[in-house]
């Protein structure tokens, strides 16, 4: 495939240049339906003879007057043909309408209703789908009377219950999507839901739906007519090859004129609906990264280190051209040595280390430079030499070890691939020792990687990263995604592992106050290119140069004043959580699927005062969301009381209580403008929603308020003006009550403050009690007046928040503030 | 508790099949005794003989008392009498079950190979101009009813050129068992196991082809390759262990369309299995007969997808718990 296929195939066609090859076969299909129904449509108008007339001698040969001969009983047959058409597509699109509509209608109400409601709807999809379909469509259709509303109906019925399956999957998702999530917390309901979030994004996924259906309702139409199960007073193609293969005519030459055009005119009319479905619903993004190709050979310049990058350039390929991701980057690593890579996100900091292995998606390109390990240039590497170096002498510990491992190989098989690769000897013996290194239980190397948790997974695939003792690893943000006790266990191995084996590591992040607390040197990067390198502490002290400075101020210490200093408040309660116990899968569809039941709360009692920020801190699974979504009302406890004002907490109740979710890539819609994002709050409750208050939030939240940026997409923002949109959102209802879901945790470190200076702006202006949920005890210390550290689903300690941040009580606290400080302290558990 | 699960559905299925046979006579126009009896009977029959056939046939009886005889009469073979062959349904049906079986058991075998090898063979050549060319070609020949390659393959290589036999499914003359038996139905098998198979081939290629895309996207294919793992090792060790998953449940809904596509192909070649029987009865209005095939249908796509179920957690361990 040419290149530009290639990179059209992976962003789409850029503007009104050539349409690539799927594009082509859609087209195709499109050309040849459209020329089918038109033939339908007009051909029998523009013949002297109707279908059912007798013209001609019974089995006319092929004449001038009757293009296909005629058939037994002397009618036209190319009439036949194209008024058969008529019948044949029309069932097809029909069937495939109301089918469709069917399927959605149930796969929305099911995924949206979940519990039992669902459990009901997909057996029944279950036991539709485990019926042999064609004698069901044949038993019913000679019970219910052979006419085409029976042929319609029964076809629907038998065929609706896949695309529920597969529909039902995606809304499923969609449902969980936090753009959904935050409609529902909010206030929406199920047609707000239905018509604004899920329909629009499920539409281009019920197209393919639609095709696949037209595609098997036309063949099941023939089938069945076939079969003489069609209307006996009109033709179908299907009924015309049931009178030929009634009369034997394969075996005489009228065949050619009489079998041919009906079977042909069905294989087209199915063929234009697969080739209209194709690609289309697929997932096209080939993620695994390929091997980039071998460069010239350059001149090293002299060097100590073990790694040494000189001048590397990388670029990517896109719609718009080719876009360079790195820019001449030289760096050094010396023997033993912990190098921090530290960026933000789109720094190019990934891609640098991923091409250290020449592992870079099809996209992107290695376009200058040279990589020396131990003095060997890895870029100009044959495929072979360079195979034999990955994994021997140059590990990698990828991004999401959660994917990383084969879901259906045992990890001892994986640990021992590793070793067998390289010749090694890779019995059960190497496989345990492997294991003890990252202290996992020997005994585990029959376990697949889904039995494992997050951190044992991620310890697997460090095994697997050490099985040669490589002299460089390379680390891929290898803590993203764990708890934060677990990422400080991993940090601890890694320090372990390196003093131990002598290794040198390049660790990739973006988490700054994680790396600089172990590493050797940071090198900072951004847009690109390295802007500055040196130990952690001498860059915390005098960095020279801005972004370095920007990040380091951006961090909070823990024995560092106050960032956010707040008067005493004296409010009375307004959120109040009694002896609150909660659990999950205790339900009668749980048991049915096979759930253990979860106890996310036991007994919470915390309350949230006037204009007040009571922080949650805790590590995933300590229950601190499910405080959250009991405080929006979105569950009711199983025990104890959830009290708003001193009253029980009602939906109805207007929304005094809103929530700012962690991710704002997820939990804005893409599709809507500004102004729907901002105004989505106010809609759901039935408000008029003014042009000058829109403006007056977004104003408040530091963006701009004109024509332009109020229509753009949501889609085309930067995390942090997505962010700000969702407070803008939060701010239009003067909400008494804001539920702030670690909104920082996914945004860049250096304007995380700045964000939470607006959460604070809110509070000050309208008097508003932040809940604020965090794993982050540092931050929490800074930002809340008090804090309640949780753990599996019980308040361990609660109290001022310096207090409990600087005088720990709760040995879970201490965890918790040294897994920040001294990452490399924690012991594995 | 998976496997208890698994077997529940499938009883749950079974319910609903035998439900919808007792309740269709039932909820159809007409009475459900226009459905035991050919119309011929029917019209010349007194009151007093079709108060006694209700009788007979226990319809008078409540609904309640109807539906369990009928249950217990199905577990204990009795499926009723078919008018058009004047036999029990149960021995009409067995005789013909061997044939169809012996057709849809090629059909599946040859499917299931040639397809996932040409799949996992185009999955290589990905993108090539090869590849599409291959895939709209493929897509053609699944979209062409079965019935109608049937009907052009007879023509080909019955009336032209005179190959193959386009009847039945063994010699009448042969004694059973006999060389010439054997060979004859070897040679009647051809045409219809080749039409059944087209269809399910392409169906069969299209899944294989993107499983295997679909899984030499993912991570764990970086890792192999960080790992030092070579391409082949990839594609075989790794990519194509997981693209077994989704070939296989293919293959196994496939057992499904086969009997659908069986069905109309032993028309098209008077092959004397369950599938002419069924198009038999529609012709004949023999009513016990369609609903003890369609049942029987039932029974056997049930059994095949419970063994397919059962088997699947050997494949993937993810399916064993839970």
């Amino acid at each position: 495939m040419s290149d530009t296929v290639l990179s059209n195939r992976i962003y789409g066609a850029p503007g009104r240049r050539a349409l690539t090859a799927e594009q082509v076969i859609r087209l195709t299909g499109l050309t040849i339906l459209t020329l089918m129904i038109g033939a339908a449509v007009f051909g029998p108008m523009l013949l002297a003879y109707g279908a059912q007339e007798i013209v001609c001698q019974p089995f006319a040969t092929p004449s001038a007057a009757h293009l296909l001969g005629c058939n037994d009983a002397g009618q036209d047959i190319l009439a036949g043909v194209l008024t058969g058409g008529r019948i044949s597509l029309s069932v097809g699109v029909v069937t495939a309408l109301l089918t469709t509509a069917l399927a959605t209608l149930v796969a929305v109400g099911a995924a949206y209703y979940g519990g039992l409601t669902d459990q009901l709807a997909m057996r029944v999809v279950d036991v539709i789908m485990s019926l042999p379909f064609l004698p069901l469509v044949i038993v019913l259709g000679t019970f219910l009377g052979a006419s085409l509303p029976v042929q319609v109906l029964v076809i629907t019925l038998v065929m609706w219950a896949q695309p529920v399956r597969e529909l039902r999957s995606q809304v499923l998702s969609l449902r969980s999507a936090e753009h959904v999530e935050a409609a529902r917390a909010m206030g929406g309901g199920f047609a707000w839901i239905a018509r604004k979030h899920l329909l629009p994004d499920l539409a281009p996924l019920i197209v393919p739906q639609f095709v696949r259906v037209a595609h098997n309702a036309i063949l099941i139409e023939s089938s069945l007519s076939f079969l003489g199960l069609g209307d006996p007073l009109r033709k179908s193609w299907g009924t015309i090859l049931f009178h030929a293969n009634a009369r034997t005519a394969f075996l005489t030459e009228s065949w050619v004129w009489w079998i041919l055009p009906p079977g042909i005119a069905i294989a087209l009319a199915v063929v234009a609906f697969a080739l209209m479905g194709y690609g289309i619903g697929d997932d096209k993004t080939p993620r695994a990264d390929r091997n980039a190709r071998a460069l010239d050979d350059v001149e090293k310049e002299p060097s100590d280190g073990i790694l040494s990058l000189q001048h590397v350039s990388i670029a990517y390929r896109t719609g718009q051209g080719t876009v360079p991701a790195v820019r001449d980057v030289s760096l050094e690593l010396r023997q033993g040595e912990l190098l921090g890579l530290v960026g933000e996100s789109g720094s190019g900091k990934s891609t640098l280390g991923m091409s250290l292995l020449r592992l870079l998606p099809p996209a992107g390109k290695i376009t200058g430079g040279g990589v020396w390990l131990d003095g060997e240039n890895l870029f100009s590497a044959e495929d072979a030499r360079l195979r034999a170096l990955r994994g021997s002498r140059i590990a990698l510990v990828p991004q999401s070890a959660m994917n990383a491992l084969n879901p259906v190989r045992t990890i001892g098989w994986q640990i021992s691939e590793a070793l067998r690769i390289h010749g090694r000897q890779g019995g059960a013996a190497q496989v345990a020792r492997l294991l003890q290194l990252v202290q996992i239980d020997p005994s585990r190397a029959a376990a697949f990687p889904h039995e494992l948790s997050g951190g044992m997974r991620q310890r697997v695939v460090i095994a697997i990263a050490l099985a040669n003792d490589p002299k460089v690893l390379i680390a891929d943000e290898p803590t993203t995604g764990l708890d934060v006790l677990v990422q400080a266990e991993i940090m601890a191995l890694f320090a372990h592992l390196r003093t131990r084996l002598g290794i040198a590591i390049v660790f990739i992040t973006h988490d700054l106050p994680l790396i600089a607390a172990e590493a050797d040197r940071l090198a900072i990067m951004e847009k690109g290119v390295i802007v500055e390198t040196g130990t952690p502490g001498d860059l915390e002290r005098n960095a020279s140069h801005p972004h370095t400075r920007a990040l380091f101020a951006s961090v909070p210490r823990l024995h560092a004043p106050r960032i956010w200093q707040r008067g005493p408040h004296a409010g009375d309660r307004i959120l109040t959580l009694e002896n609150v116990s909660m659990s999950f899968n205790a339900g009668f569809a749980a048991r049915l699927r096979g759930a253990r039941p979860v106890h996310a709360l036991r007994g919470v009692s915390v309350e949230l005062r006037r204009c007040e920020v009571l922080g949650l801190v805790g590590g995933s699974g300590s229950g601190k969301t499910t405080v959250a979504r009991l405080s929006l009302g979105q569950y009711a406890p199983d025990n104890g009381a959830v009290l708003f004002d001193g009253k029980p907490l009602h939906r109805a109740s207007g929304t005094p209580v809103h929530m700012i979710f962690q991710d704002p890539y997820q939990s804005l819609s893409a599709r809507m403008s500004v102004m729907e994002a901002v105004a989505e709050p106010l809609r759901i409750a039935g408000r008029t929603c003014k042009p000058a208050d829109i403006a007056t939030a977004l104003r408040d939240v530091h963006l701009p308020d004109d024509n332009v940026f109020l229509n753009r997409r949501v889609g085309s923002l930067s995390g942090g003006q997505r962010q700000r949109v969702a407070f803008a959102r939060a701010r239009i209802t003067r909400p008494q009550v804001i539920l702030a879901d670690e909104p920082t945790s996914m945004l860049d470190q250096s304007i995380r403050l700045e964000i939470l200076n607006l959460l604070e702006d809110m509070r000050r202006d309208l008097g508003t009690s932040i809940l604020f949920i965090t794993h982050d005890i540092v931050l929490a210390r800074h930002f809340c007046d008090r804090v309640a550290v949780m753990r599996d689903g019980v308040v361990v300690e609660l109290g001022q928040a310096d207090d409990v941040a600087l005088n720990p009580v709760h040995e879970y606290t201490s965890r918790l503030i040294e897994a920040v400080e001294h990452p490399s302290s924690a012991r594995i558990s | 508790m998976v496997y208890l699960r698994i077997v529940l559905q499938y009883a749950a299925v079974l319910a609903v099949a035998l439900s919808l046979n007792f309740a269709l006579p039932r909820i159809a126009p007409g009475e459900p005794i226009d459905f035991l009896l050919p119309e011929d009977v029917l019209v010349n029959m007194s009151p007093e003989e079709h108060a006694q056939v209700m009788r007979e046939f226990g319809l008078d009886l409540p609904l309640g008392t109807q539906f369990s005889n009928y249950v217990s009469g199905v577990f204990s073979g009795d499926l009723g009498t078919s008018v058009s062959f004047g036999m029990p349904v149960w021995d009409v049906v067995l005789s013909r079950l061997p044939w169809t079986l012996l057709l849809m058991g090629w059909a599946l075998a040859i499917s299931a190979i040639v397809g996932s090898v040409l799949g996992v063979a185009a999955a290589r050549l990905k993108g090539g101009k090869l590849d599409i060319m291959s895939l709209v070609g493929v897509m053609f020949l699944g979209s062409a009813p079965p019935f109608w390659i049937a009907m052009l393959l007879i023509t080909l290589f019955s009336a032209h050129l005179g190959w193959l036999p386009s009847y039945g499914a063994a010699p009448l003359t042969a004694m059973p068992g006999s060389w010439e038996w054997v060979s004859g139905v070897a040679l009647r098998l051809i045409m219809p196991v080749t039409a059944l198979t087209l269809f399910q081939t392409a169906n069969i290629l299209l899944t294989a082809r993107s499983a295997m895309t679909i899984a030499l996207g993912q991570d764990y294919i970086t890792f192999a390759r960080a790992k030092g793992a070579s391409e082949n090792r990839i594609f075989t060790a790794h990519a194509f262990r997981n693209a077994c998953l989704p070939i296989y449940t293919n293959i196994m809904i496939g057992i499904g369309n086969l009997v659908g596509g069986a069905l109309v192909i032993e028309t098209v070649f008077s092959y004397p299995g369950i599938g002419s029987l069924i198009v038999e009865g529609v012709g004949a209005r023999d009513y016990n007969l369609l609903q003890g095939v369609f049942l029987l249908a039932t029974m056997s796509v049930v059994l095949a997808n419970l063994a397919a179920d059962l088997g699947y957690p050997l494949l993937d361990p993810r399916a064993r718990q839970a």
